[in-house]
């Protein structure tokens, strides 16, 4: 019962430290972005006193006055429709030069905090306001005083708003546009390498041939090769073939005219090659270990009954090893889907095709500015893994133990 | 031919609208004072552009690019990215280059040269440039590289200047506080000891920046040099000539440490220098209440205000010229002029075409000066270019600055070699802020500098 409890109590501390950063991200991206960076997110659901500049009233105006009445939160709320301020004034900050008692004719800075209710010289003026944000500012004389601007601590109410949602989606093509581009990336660069390595992992565990197990060898070594070091050789391969590729366009097509005969060497199809280099030996080794656990006598029976390799492979060994196909295509698409150095280096560079995690990383600006809009796309990122994860889960779990259970 | 655009424009109607109204903002762009000369014709030609600039910048650079394909009828494609030191010496090295490539770092603008992947200027565009910018020869002699036969050509055109020499406040503090702006480096000092005794605190320092934490460091060691020392021994130091731990250095090196590593001086602390990100630093000018008077950074700092830097059009912040010595001994400056910290891009072909060419042209008329001028966040030394084309009051007055600069340098750390510039001097200035002394943190960028010698 004990290790139950404490199983328990362990695996909600891995859940909760897990989601932390998600629910982190999720409240900043629908919360101002002012808020986000003056205060931690957990800050958001509850009022939490923060501090507010106002300017009491518009500059320019020349009207005199014995009394100006407003509203701090109006002041406040006036460029601001998304996220309005509301809740408490606690205090205002008052700061001003007064005669100093010490020293005659010098003077010095005076801060305080004032609370509701009492007055403070402002502008030789008394200033009060009220917790609702009230205030008046009463002078002896009619006056037209100048615009000033003043802290105000409000214990304000919590606001969220999908206002970064709306501009990444909306406002320009690029998210909507890199979406498409990630998906152009992602569908053929899972298809292709599980095709392949099917094939091949049949191949490698029930057709024999002469050289086969050294083959396996050499294949399974070539999962540690790391891709930084290919990129440099792959590039100037695509460079060469791309020349190829437009010394026949211009041969076949008359692209000459409209000056189109360049064939980009950096594009879609580069990444799905690439993918499908990079993804095969872990794939092939996946699946052979799998299929190889097959029931040998399955295999025999249909052998006997007259089916050739490629029936055999399409109508036993394909329905049998679905667990395995889907555990490697949840790998090969969150790989994909979340790569962003192979898309850098060999994908295409025009801003209409880049994808997903490039258009993150340039969504912070130059100078790393406009993050408030990175939090959205992020989530609408994670969003896609999350459903193709959902959805194939069922075969994960399956294929997470494929190859290392025979039997079966 | 983009098949995304495709898709998504099948796809959403509201995408479409909104290409019809980018396109309608970009036919007004191209309105500015200055007329443009005949750039020739390039219809339907391709010029590929890669740089480092994204978001804002990289809309601004199509902007400005669009009125020359407008009037040539060549297509201008662009790709930004964060790692474009990286991926353009792999585009290089794969015979994948692009027309032009925009160097932010004179530094691998000359290395690239040297392996042979750039081509020549010209002498024409060369004494163009040292007849038409502010202090020219300056940015002539920036752009200028052995090629890999060892000879020198001109292979870099200064386009896009950022100013670095700049004080940032808010001057409705400044008034509420009875403070006035400073125009001697002694005037400063007393002002922020002043707001120390106000119980104000002065200063907003942050140099974090991920792994390149230190570089905002470098740019106040570099504005002080400039001061505590003369341009000329800025050059030599530049080179290593004079060495890092030469006294000059260390001295300008305890003048950055009186500023920032006094815990009265800085807001949270010396302590907290090396942690703060250099973008949230300037926030605490305008926190309620606020947490400092001053922020010294560069002309790009307004992005990181908390409203974008709408702040600067509506009067609440304001910037005053990071000011030299006064006492004689320390007056390197003549009275007229003024020496200036900046920084700048470098527009270099790497594979040559006749349209290429043309947009290099192109980059000499007023015109494509003005056009970003008029979408903000842009500084320019061609004194050719009307000053009212600027967006904002705030550039105009920036740009003022940089056009009658007696003397301009470029930023020390982007022309020093990578391993000291984005280096020793950023990490060692980042080990200074957390205690190191002065001495050994010379001693150490020395020591990183004699290693690749």
């Amino acid at each position: 019962m004990i290790s139950r409890t404490l199983h328990h109590t362990v695996l909600a501390l891995i859940v909760f430290i897990w989601v932390v950063p998600f629910i982190a991200l999720v409240t900043t991206s629908l919360r101002s972005e002012i808020a986000s960076k003056t205060s931690g997110f957990w800050t958001a659901f509850t009022p939490t006193e923060l501090g507010h500049r106002f300017s009491t009233h518009d500059k320019g105006s020349t009207e005199e006055v014995l009394i100006m009445t407003g509203n701090i939160f109006e002041r406040l709320n006036l460029q601001e429709e998304d996220f309005p301020v509301s809740g408490e004034v606690k205090s205002v900050l008052f700061k001003g030069r007064v005669p100093d008692p010490d020293n005659e004719g010098k003077t010095i800075l005076l801060r305080k905090l004032v609370p509701v209710g009492e007055a403070m010289d402002v502008r030789d003026g008394d200033f009060v306001f009220q917790k609702n944000g009230d205030f008046t500012w009463t002078f002896d004389t009619p006056t037209a005083p100048k615009p000033k601007k003043l802290d105000a601590f409000i214990d304000q109410n919590p606001v969220f708003a999908p206002v970064a949602y709306e501009e990444v989606l909306f406002e320009n093509e690029h998210v909507p546009n890199a979406l498409i581009s990630s998906f152009i990336v992602t569908i053929p660069a899972t298809i292709i390498p599980i095709t392949i390595a099917a094939f091949a992992a049949y191949a490698f565990a029930w057709m024999r041939f002469p050289g086969r197990d050294w083959l396996f060898v050499i294949v399974v070594s070539l999962m540690v090769v790391p891709t930084q070091l290919a990129f440099l050789p792959i590039l100037q391969g695509f460079s060469g073939i791309a020349s190829w590729a437009t010394a026949l366009n211009a041969w076949m097509t008359d692209c000459e005219a409209t000056k189109s005969c360049q064939v980009a060497s950096k594009s879609f199809a580069s990444l799905w090659i690439t993918h499908t280099a990079f993804g095969l030996p872990l794939a092939i080794y996946l699946l052979r270990n799998y299929i190889v656990g097959l029931p040998r006598e399955l295999l025999e029976s249909a052998r006997i009954d007259g089916a050739n390799h490629l029936q055999i492979f399409t109508k036993l060994i394909v329905p049998l090893s679905v667990p395995a196909l889907a555990s490697f295509s949840i790998f090969q698409f969150l790989w994909v889907w979340n790569d962003l150095i192979v898309a850098l280096y060999i994908g295409p560079n025009n801003s209409d095709d880049l994808v997903f995690p490039i258009r993150l990383q340039q969504q912070l600006g130059t100078f790393k500015d406009q993050l408030h809009l990175l939090n959205a796309s992020a989530v609408i990122s994670m969003i896609v893994p999350v459903i193709v994860f959902l959805a194939m889960q069922r075969y994960f779990i399956r294929g997470l133990l494929a190859g290392s259970v025979k039997g079966g | 031919m983009s098949f995304t655009t495709k898709l998504f424009g099948a796809a959403a109607v509201a995408a479409v609208a909104s290409f019809a109204m980018t396109g309608a903002a970009k036919a007004d762009v191209c309105d500015t004072p200055s007329a443009m000369g005949d750039m020739g014709s390039f219809a339907g030609e391709v010029i590929t552009i890669a740089g480092s600039m994204q978001g804002r910048d990289e809309e601004n650079l199509l902007a400005t690019v669009s009125c020359f394909e407008k009037a040539t009828g060549a297509v201008v494609k662009y790709s930004g990215s964060r790692d474009f030191a990286a991926l353009i010496v792999a585009d290089l090295q794969s015979n994948n280059a692009p027309n032009i490539a925009i160097f932010p770092q004179p530094g691998l603008a000359g290395d690239m040269a040297a392996e042979g992947y750039l081509s020549p200027l010209g002498d024409e565009t060369a004494s163009w440039i040292s007849a038409n910018y502010a202090d020219g020869q300056s940015w002539v002699d920036l752009g200028t590289y052995k090629n890999a036969d060892g000879s020198e050509a001109f292979y870099g055109f200064p386009f896009k200047q950022d100013l670095k020499s700049l004080v940032w406040y808010s001057p409705e503090q400044f008034e509420d506080n009875g403070y006035e702006i400073p125009t001697t480096m002694e005037e400063l000092i007393a002002l922020s000891d002043q707001m120390v005794a106000d119980g104000n605190t002065p200063w907003c320092v942050g140099i974090e920046s991920g792994n390149a934490t230190g570089w905002t460091a470098t740019d106040w060691m570099e504005d002080l040099m400039l001061r505590t020392a003369s341009p000329e021994k800025y050059d030599q130091w530049v080179t290593n000539e004079l060495p890092f731990n030469s006294p000059e250095v260390i001295a300008a090196m305890e003048v950055y440490g009186q500023f920032t590593r006094n815990d009265d001086y800085v807001a949270g602390g010396a302590a907290a220098v090396a942690t703060t990100f250099f973008g949230d630093a300037p926030k605490g000018l305008f926190t309620s209440p606020v947490q400092c008077m001053m922020h010294r950074q560069a002309s790009f700092i307004p992005a990181f205000f908390p409203n974008k830097g709408e702040e600067v059009a509506s009067g609440e912040a304001d910037f005053f010229y990071f000011p030299p010595y006064s006492s004689s001994n320390m007056n390197f400056v003549n009275s007229k002029g003024k020496v200036v910290l900046g920084a700048g891009t470098l527009y270099t072909i790497t594979k040559d075409s006749p349209a290429t060419r043309a947009l290099i042209e192109y980059l000499k008329e007023p015109k494509a000066h003005e056009v970003w001028m008029s979408q903000g966040a842009f500084l320019t030394a061609h004194k050719g270019a009307d000053l009212s084309a600027y967006a904002s009051e705030a550039q105009r007055k920036q740009g003022e600055i940089l056009i009658n600069a007696s003397t301009f340098r470029f930023d020390a750390s982007d022309l020093m070699p990578g391993a000291i510039g984005a280096g020793a001097f950023w990490s060692e200035m980042t080990a200074y802020a957390n205690g190191q002394d002065a001495q050994t943190t010379a001693d150490n960028i020395q020591a990183a500098w004699d290693a690749i010698k």
